[in-house]
């Protein structure tokens, strides 16, 4: 089985011609998914998650019981109202479910809390569009530093157990946008580095057969290392305090202190009691 | 047990009321928001609270009452909605879709009726409480507030009889503001009121109704054969004040409705219900050590030592307080120069 995980589009054409390697299938709601993983499974792959990157908000999709056993991870817009949501929060406390919003609105932040002091795991989509820093700094806090046990809210979780002083960390791995584990594929099966250039039909390699390792492929190597830049053009991110768990995302920087550099500042702080929580608890 | 403030908005006015007024005064975010109910569901979760009331102003003015309802459903609270049931046709129908499948323990309503005939109010309300009572009425308890000597409660025994509420009424005396202008029942009218409702004993017993005395009544002005007819029928009765405290939406914290504006706090200030009984009992302290109670007698009594009685609710001793200290003072100024004791 290759190491590298692909996100490839929900395509019988394309699923039938890959097997061997960890798949993430991308489809746009969750009645494909169960057919799509089979799809995955039967090609001979192993499947890594179902993506269901859809326009509609949360309260607007349908999960139904055999959906229970699918690693789902769930990109809608906004969450909706929660009345809509109510009757169905036993199956998507079950579920193995990660939902995804947008954070360029306070309503989104307070979403996720919601469905986390609910026991349903979410994910702040930071930097796609513009970000309230502000709600995210608290829903931040309330992720790590809250008083009573909730599900993990993401990409915070992650961060505050990889968080490491004397290294750097890409956490872009929980939006699948590591290019070191994830590559993405498009229907012809043309590959990007991101999900984002694949929307811009930015492609390194028209197949997977021109890619190996990550390691041994230019293009990811590059990527991998290109937060070196920073420094050679001696980048005002380079100096700042979150830079080894930014490493340079939002450049260029906002011209305010209250803006990413605030955040990732107060980030680390509140990782540093984080920490000192669970060790005193341990 | 806490009570939650969705909004400090009402869309009545009843002449007793002793909450509008303040509430608009001091409150600084009319709607209580989602991120302000995480904060608290999480704190009193993390206390091991299991029942929540919501209150207003009218809680079911909040657009999102329903929400929150099943939020705090969700997160294991019983909740009890304090309303006045003059629901819009909207909110009513939202009701109906969401909550009415809703187990009778885990949600129920006290709805605040006024007399039709003492406190008449227009047809509009009148049908929207009607159509509210229809919906939930096994759900609801009808509450009173007693703000005349003259009360009547038959309304209220017609009501449980024709819509199948709960077979209790919650009655609750009406409480001076302090400083405020509101009506209320004056100390000196406690006996009047416990004997003007001891008149309905009758009726309580024929219609299997059981009284529910709120916080206020002072359990000397009642007889022991009174006494006694509540003990059989397991009447709860709150001759002690507190330990209840609201939350407004704005985090503010106070000990009740008439006490809004003494030694008003923020939830975020505590870290746990035990700080926040201490600061209620160094509250309680602070007024009951200059005065115990709102009649004489209330000092060396008996039921007050033993905790059974608290000499009356909080907010009519710090009433007593304030008119008597503003004739008091004068006094003392005036003694000081006769012994000689100002310059």
């Amino acid at each position: 089985m290759n190491s590298l995980k692909i996100i490839c589009p929900n395509n019988k054409r394309l699923l039938k011609g890959l097997s061997g390697y960890r798949l993430a299938v991308r489809v746009k709601d969750p009645a494909q998914a169960v057919e799509a993983a089979a799809l995955v499974r039967d090609s001979g792959n192993d499947l890594v998650r179902v993506i269901v990157d859809s326009e509609k908000p949360f309260d607007q999709l349908t999960f139904l019981e055999d959906q229970k056993p699918l690693p789902l991870a769930v990109i809608t817009p906004s969450m909706g109202r929660f009345r809509h949501l109510a009757k169905g929060l036993n199956l998507l406390r079950e579920m193995n479910l990660c939902l995804y919003l947008p954070c360029g609105s306070p309503e989104n932040s307070t979403a996720l809390k919601i469905l986390s002091s609910l026991g349903v795991k979410g994910c702040a989509l930071i930097g796609r569009g513009p970000t309230d820093w502000e709600a995210l700094t608290d829903l931040m806090t309330y992720a790590l530093l809250e008083r009573v046990p909730h599900a993990a809210i993401e990409p915070f979780a992650f961060i505050a157990a990889h968080y490491d002083p004397l290294s750097t960390l890409n956490w872009k791995e929980v939006y699948f946008d590591d290019p070191a584990q994830f590559l993405h594929m498009d229907s012809k099966g043309r590959i990007a580095l991101t999900a984002a250039e694949l929307g811009q039909r930015r492609f390194i390699a028209r197949s997977i057969d021109e890619i190996g390792g990550a390691a041994d492929v230019p293009a990811i190597r590059e990527r991998l290392q290109e937060w070196r830049g920073y420094f050679v053009k001696n980048h005002p991110c380079a100096s700042c305090n979150g830079w080894k768990v930014c490493l340079g995302t939002f450049s260029p920087p906002p011209p305010k202190e209250n803006g990413c550099a605030g955040f990732f500042r107060e980030m680390i702080e509140v990782i540093r009691q984080y920490r000192a929580q669970k060790a005193g608890g341990e | 047990m806490a009570n939650i403030l969705l909004t400090t908005s009402c869309n009545r006015s009843c002449p007793y009321c002793f909450a509008k007024r303040e509430m608009a005064a001091v409150t600084t975010e009319p709607l209580l928001s989602w991120d302000n109910l995480i904060y608290i569901a999480d704190f009193l979760k993390a206390e091991g609270q299991r029942n929540i009331s919501l209150l207003g102003g009218e809680p079911t003015l909040h657009p999102e009452c329903v929400d929150f309802i099943l939020y705090l459903l969700e997160r294991g609270f019983d909740v009890t909605v304090f309303t006045n049931g003059a629901l819009s046709p909207a909110r009513l129908k939202e009701f109906k879709e969401h909550l009415v499948e809703v187990a009778f323990e885990r949600l129920s309503f006290v709805c605040n009726l006024n007399d039709p005939e003492q406190t008449p109010a227009p047809e509009q309300e009148k049908e929207r409480i009607h159509l509210f009572l229809s919906l939930l009425g096994p759900w609801t308890i009808p509450g009173f507030n007693i703000y005349r000597l003259d009360f009547k409660l038959e309304f209220l025994f017609d009501a449980i009889n024709r819509y199948g509420m709960k077979r209790h009424i919650r009655l609750g005396l009406t409480h001076p503001v302090p400083g405020g202008q509101s009506v209320f029942i004056p100390v000196d009218q406690m006996r009047a009121i416990i004997e003007r409702l001891f008149s309905y004993r009758e009726w309580f017993d024929s219609f299997r109704v059981t009284p529910g005395l709120d916080c206020g009544f002072p359990i000397c002005r009642f007889t022991d054969e009174e006494l006694g007819w509540m003990f059989r029928l397991r009447v709860p009765s709150h001759f002690s004040c507190g330990p209840a405290f609201d939350i407004a939406p704005d985090l503010g914290l106070y000990h009740c409705f008439p006490l809004s504006n003494y030694q008003r706090k923020s939830l975020l200030e505590f870290d746990s219900l035990r700080q926040i009984d201490e600061h209620f009992a160094r509250l309680r302290d602070q007024l009951k050590c200059e005065l115990p109670g709102i009649y004489a007698e209330c000092d060396g009594c008996r039921a007050q030592e033993e905790g059974v009685c608290s000499g009356g609710g909080l907010c009519q001793v710090l009433v007593r307080f304030w008119q008597e200290a503003r004739i008091r003072l004068p006094e003392i100024e005036d003694e000081l120069p006769k012994n000689n004791l100002s310059e």
